[in-house]
């Protein structure tokens, strides 16, 4: 099972494609057997003993034993524990309506701010763009946001300030934008200092020192989607010498 | 109690029949319902006829119009079916413009006539290129459970045989026909296509003749038209789970079986009618 | 691609065109290309020959109460065909496009919502609905909505010999006494769609159903074979 998954990690898989629990070929008397355990991720579902691939994609693997799938959707869906960029939608009572891209509207709680209380509200109008992570976020549930972490604290989520911008990318881009030895953004610092800000639902706001710097992050970041990371090089190079 | 379950669990309701290779109404999985038949009951239609398939119950009128023939087919004819779903035969239909299912079934209906040839369209032809017959079939249905398709063939059918045509005359004259409606003759019923219909259950069990409830429960469904010399008409299935080709084959020894119950029991309903004028 | 076209890149140009040759079951050319149109949440353009159909998917999606399932998501499925408006053929075409991609979705992973496909017919050669099914297919997979299986649709005519001809074009469907058209799935080979006109003997069906099977293998191939240059294009 173990084996078969790691033979065909990086390998592109298509729904229906399986992998059998298979029973190791040998069996070591020298260690105690060991029952094996994969952990599945996004497009790997179990089906009695079988585990099938239920989205096309890439299969990536990370160590010990996690597996996932990785796919250019551009629907989002929520999980639970992802940041997101949403949009404030409309006031009802205790909870605000945020848009976050999915099937759903999100709710979220006038008191999960940081310092909020029954008197002090915190201020959030309609339109207003917020940074905020899922408490519940299942099938069959509205999914809901919260502004503080487990804490309590802000932690960088809240309402947005004035200036900046909001644009989309696909949610691959945003992945890519977020892990750890991201070279999209280390290409980026390169360019110009900004403030940005990535969403798991696929939006991204860049805030920088002029109108002008702002929009051409934009544009490079919407770009990239595409790109080989030899073309984003040779286009960060060009616009860094100002041919842009 | 039973009631309970049937409402909370109707999936597993059912289930619990089909372990013991019975189902809720008493039927075995691969028995039909009582099928009755009555012709000749709209006395303003040029033929018609009533089927009756458990609850479910589909009336067919047949209304023959003269018209021009098209330019493309000037030796043709045309038959025109529609199957009407109103509000008052189920819940689950609203008034307005036919729904999607109302128009899939016509136009099975529509392909069936053509598959099979049941009625040459060049028999309805009376002068090539000037005059023809419109065959206008209207099929009805007054209370939905489940099966209309099989239901309508046999309605369309029985209906086709107990139309009679008045002769028709050109004046050579005026050029205008003449409808001698004294003098009427039956339609020359070529190929005698019936369906069966079968759903599948959790991916595997086949059923005959389904019901409403059975039908909205199943992972899939599929007809089969076979005509006397046991030939397929039509084999349609609009997708849900995926069946192998044992089980077609099944499904089609089981149509052909039906096929000669129904022939049977139209020869005899109108062999009565026959006798009782 | 030289240089300067990175500057002028178009967002979604991730998958080129691309052929699959025909050799023994005799298949038309066969082209697609996924994610093409910017709007839609998946799409595809699938070409048999001449016949071409483009397709997109948008969901899961907020769902109007009248339409909500409390237990798996609605699934609507719209056919334009290339002139006119949609008739009494395309309600049975968008039937049977609609309960093949329903058997082979997971839609109880996204229940309260809605998705909709839409296939916008550009031209029909013939094998119009196995090209809508190729297309739905391709379209929900660039979707990533969640598939239990792959479907693929083949078209089969008899003609008066009684040869068996795949992927007919529109001139042959209208000299062939039988045509079928079916929908196989990629994990068991098995029938999940059957649409037929004209009448035919049992022997005939499975003769007709096993060549599709045999189709279908070369069909997924091209699908794999797709899905896999589009995603070595993207880093």
């Amino acid at each position: 099972m173990f084996s078969s998954l790691k033979r065909r990690v990086d390998e592109v898989l298509l729904p229906g494609d399986e992998f059998s629990f298979e029973a190791d070929d040998t069996i070591s008397l020298t260690e105690p057997a060991k029952p094996e355990k994969a952990v599945c991720g996004p497009g790997l579902r179990r089906s009695g003993d079988r585990l099938v691939v239920c989205k096309s994609g890439v299969l990536r693997h990370k160590a010990p034993n996690v597996f996932w799938i990785d796919s250019q959707q551009r629907r989002y869906v929520p999980a639970k524990g992802e940041s997101v960029i949403g949009i404030v939608t409309a006031k009802s009572g205790d909870v605000f309506k945020v848009d976050v891209g999915g099937s759903e509207q999100a709710s979220l709680s006038y008191l999960a701010f940081e310092g909020a209380t029954k008197r002090n509200r915190p201020n959030v109008q309609v339109g207003d763009l917020l940074f905020a992570q899922f408490i519940i976020a299942n099938k069959d549930m509205e999914p809901e946001l919260a502004c503080i972490d487990s804490s309590g604290r802000a932690n960088g989520m809240g309402v947005f300030g004035a200036g900046g911008l909001l644009f989309r990318v696909s949610l691959g881009l945003v992945r890519r934008l977020l892990a750890p030895q991201s070279e999209v953004r280390s290409d980026l610092e390169t360019l110009f200092p900004c403030e940005l800000v990535v969403g798991m639902n696929g939006r991204l706001w860049v805030k920088s020192s002029s109108i002008q710097q702002t929009l051409i992050i934009a544009n490079l970041l919407q770009s990239c989607d595409t790109m080989t990371a030899q073309q984003r090089k040779q286009l960060f190079r060009k616009v860094q010498q100002g041919a842009l | 109690m039973a009631a309970g379950f049937k409402t909370a669990e109707p999936l597993e309701y059912h289930r619990s029949f089909l372990k013991e290779n019975c189902r809720p109404d008493g039927r075995e999985l691969s028995e039909s319902r009582t099928t009755t038949l009555n012709i000749g009951s709209i006395s303003t239609a040029d033929g018609s006829a009533l089927v009756k398939m458990g609850n479910t119950t589909i009336i067919c009128g047949i209304k023959a119009e003269l018209a021009n023939p098209t330019v493309e087919a000037p030796g043709k004819g045309y038959i025109v079916p529609n199957v009407d779903l109103p509000p008052l035969c189920s819940s689950r239909f609203r008034p307005g413009p036919p729904g999607e299912q109302a128009q899939a079934a016509s136009q099975f209906i529509a392909d069936v006539i053509e598959s099979s040839e049941v009625i040459k369209t060049e028999d309805l032809c009376i002068d090539r290129g000037k005059l023809c017959w419109v065959l206008y079939c209207d099929m009805m249905c007054l209370d939905y459970d489940g099966n209309i398709l099989d239901a309508c063939i046999i309605a369309l059918l029985a209906a086709l045989k107990n139309t009679q045509l008045p002769e028709v005359t050109i004046n050579k004259e005026t050029c205008a026909p003449e409808v001698n409606p004294e003098k009427r003759c039956g339609l020359h019923i070529h190929k005698h296509p019936v369906g069966a219909s079968f759903c599948v259950f959790d991916d595997s069990i086949l059923i005959v003749d389904p019901t409403a409830e059975e039908e909205s429960l199943s992972t899939a469904q599929l007809t089969v038209v076979t005509d006397e010399e046991g030939r397929l008409c039509s084999l349609h299935k609009p997708g849900g789970t995926s069946l192998s080709g044992e089980k077609l084959q099944e499904c089609i020894s089981r149509a052909t079986a039906r096929q000669r119950e129904i022939q049977k029991l139209i020869d005899k309903v109108i062999h009565s009618v026959k006798t009782a004028q | 691609m030289t240089s300067s076209a990175c500057d002028t890149a178009s967002p979604r140009c991730s998958s080129m065109m691309e052929v699959c040759e025909a050799s023994s079951v005799s298949l038309r050319e066969f082209g697609c290309e996924q994610s093409l149109l910017s709007r839609p949440d998946g799409s595809s353009s699938f070409v048999q020959g001449d016949t071409s159909v483009m397709a997109g998917v948008y969901g899961p999606a907020e769902v109007k109460v009248s339409k909500e399932i409390y237990d798996r998501a609605t699934l609507e499925v719209l056919v334009q065909p290339k002139v006119g408006l949609p008739s009494v053929r395309e309600r049975s075409q968008e039937q049977c496009v609609r309960e093949t991609c329903e058997a082979s979705l997971l839609l109880s992973l996204h229940p309260r919502s809605a998705l909709t496909l839409v296939l916008q017919v550009l031209h029909d050669d013939g094998s119009l609905l196995s090209c809508c099914l190729n297309a739905a297919c391709m379209a929900l997979m660039d979707a990533g909505l969640p598939m239990s299986c792959l479907f693929c649709g083949v078209t089969c005519a008899i003609n008066t010999e009684g040869e068996i001809i795949t992927d007919p074009t529109a001139a042959q469907e209208k000299e062939s006494r039988a045509l079928m058209t079916f929908a196989i799935d990629s994990t068991e080979r098995r029938v999940m769609m059957s649409s037929t006109k004209g009448s035919f003997s049992v022997h005939e069906l499975q003769q007709c159903i096993a060549v599709s099977q045999e189709a279908s293998e070369k069909i997924f191939q091209f699908y794999r074979d797709s899905v896999k240059r589009r995603y070595s294009k993207t880093p």
